[in-house]
């Protein structure tokens, strides 16, 4: 269990959003190995910057500690952290990737996974954040980068080894 | 949450007889020599876990633990994807050994249960009560992924985890594997107060 990967390594500063944290600014942002977590990128187009949140749970029932932890202070969070003099509303783009059902038997009814999508989707309609595209759901993990300098690319990788971009 | 110095060295010392009994179990089936590291204990925030816990895909086993403890606490098996065809190979008599072999997950379930079992009773024999693995779950996926899974299914207020791990390694074989205990809050208070009770006050 290293975090060494060819597909993802190289000489690029590149941050590491891990679970309930984010990440702002223009260098590329990564999140490794997604669950039920959702990882949201809000893409300022007209800025080449950005943000990331590694979304857990889906509410945060009033706590405030870890902003990016829930899906409903996680979206408001990072808007309001990008909106600097010139960021535009319509000029941020929202992605969303993960939320999978790994165990089903040990999930009950709820499908923290599916929640959680359910949830970052509805905060990015309230805030009328275009939504950029997704790749959600499904069983399997994914690793992402974001690169916010290459017109808010996204590189996902799944645990078969296969690769898509946003 | 905060452990001390004694809780560490009591927690590494019920771990490292759990992980004996469970390297006995695959010296066994491998009919080879295991070597054991000494169990890391850490706690860690939510935020770090991938700095000890990474995405390459992997065999992963996973079982709650049941029993006479409180719900929620999780055991895993983790085989590097490359271990785990080999040991599947090596217990099934196949020679075919190649890259491109496939995997029999049952055999790498049923494997996962005998290691976990043998765990569990250990450490259950040493704290005098019941633990049982529950059915196994299977995944050939990232084990960051599953981690973070089985935590958001806790209570919304955890950012700190208690992770346990040992590494058993067949030299010969060429396998790997890594033992990782996730109790929650409740069950790890539980635990440490029964070994409290029998380590006596210090």
């Amino acid at each position: 269990m290293t975090l060494t990967d060819p597909w993802m390594s190289g000489s690029e500063i590149r941050v590491m959003v891990g679970i309930g944290d984010y990440a702002i600014g223009n260098n590329p942002m990564s999140t490794i190995g997604l669950g039920s977590c959702v990882a949201l990128v809000l893409h300022d187009e007209s800025r080449a910057s950005g943000g990331m949140a590694h979304i857990m749970l889906p509410c945060s029932q009033g706590r405030t500690d870890r902003p990016a932890k829930f899906a409903d202070t996680a979206v408001e969070m990072l808007e309001r952290e990008l909106r600097l003099p010139g960021t535009r509303k319509r000029s941020l783009i929202a992605k969303l990737v993960g939320g999978a059902c790994m165990f089903k038997t040990f999930n009950g009814n709820l499908n923290i996974g599916e929640r959680n999508i359910e949830a970052v989707r509805e905060q990015v309609r309230k805030r009328g954040i275009r939504n950029g595209g997704e790749e959600v759901g499904g069983s399997g993990g994914r690793s992402l980068t974001y690169y916010p300098a290459e017109g808010g690319r996204v590189l996902i990788r799944r645990a078969d080894g296969t690769t898509s971009t946003l | 949450m905060m452990l001390t110095a004694n809780q560490y060295d009591a927690l590494r010392e019920l771990g490292n007889i759990g992980a004996a009994h469970a390297a006995t179990t695959l010296s066994q089936m491998l009919l080879s020599g295991i070597d054991m590291t000494v169990p890391e204990i850490q706690l860690l925030d939510i935020a770090n876990i991938y700095q000890h816990v990474g995405d390459e895909t992997s065999a992963l086993i996973v079982f709650q633990i049941q029993g006479e403890v409180s719900n929620g606490g999780y055991i895993l098996l983790h085989l590097p994807r490359a271990s785990a065809i080999r040991l599947v190979n090596i217990l099934l008599g196949n020679t075919d050994i190649s890259a491109g072999a496939e995997m029999d997950t049952s055999a790498i379930i049923e494997i996962g249960n005998i290691m976990v079992s043998a765990f569990l009773d250990a450490t259950a024999g040493l704290l005098n009560l019941v633990m049982l693995p529950s059915p196994p779950s299977f995944a050939l996926d990232m084990p960051h992924a599953a981690i973070e899974t089985i935590l958001a299914q806790q209570n919304e207020d955890l950012n700190e985890v208690v992770l346990f791990r040992t590494e058993l390694r067949s030299q010969d074989a060429l396998i790997t594997a890594n033992l990782l205990l996730l109790p929650n809050p409740p069950m790890l208070r539980q635990i440490l107060e029964l070994l409290e009770r029998l380590v006596g006050p210090t």
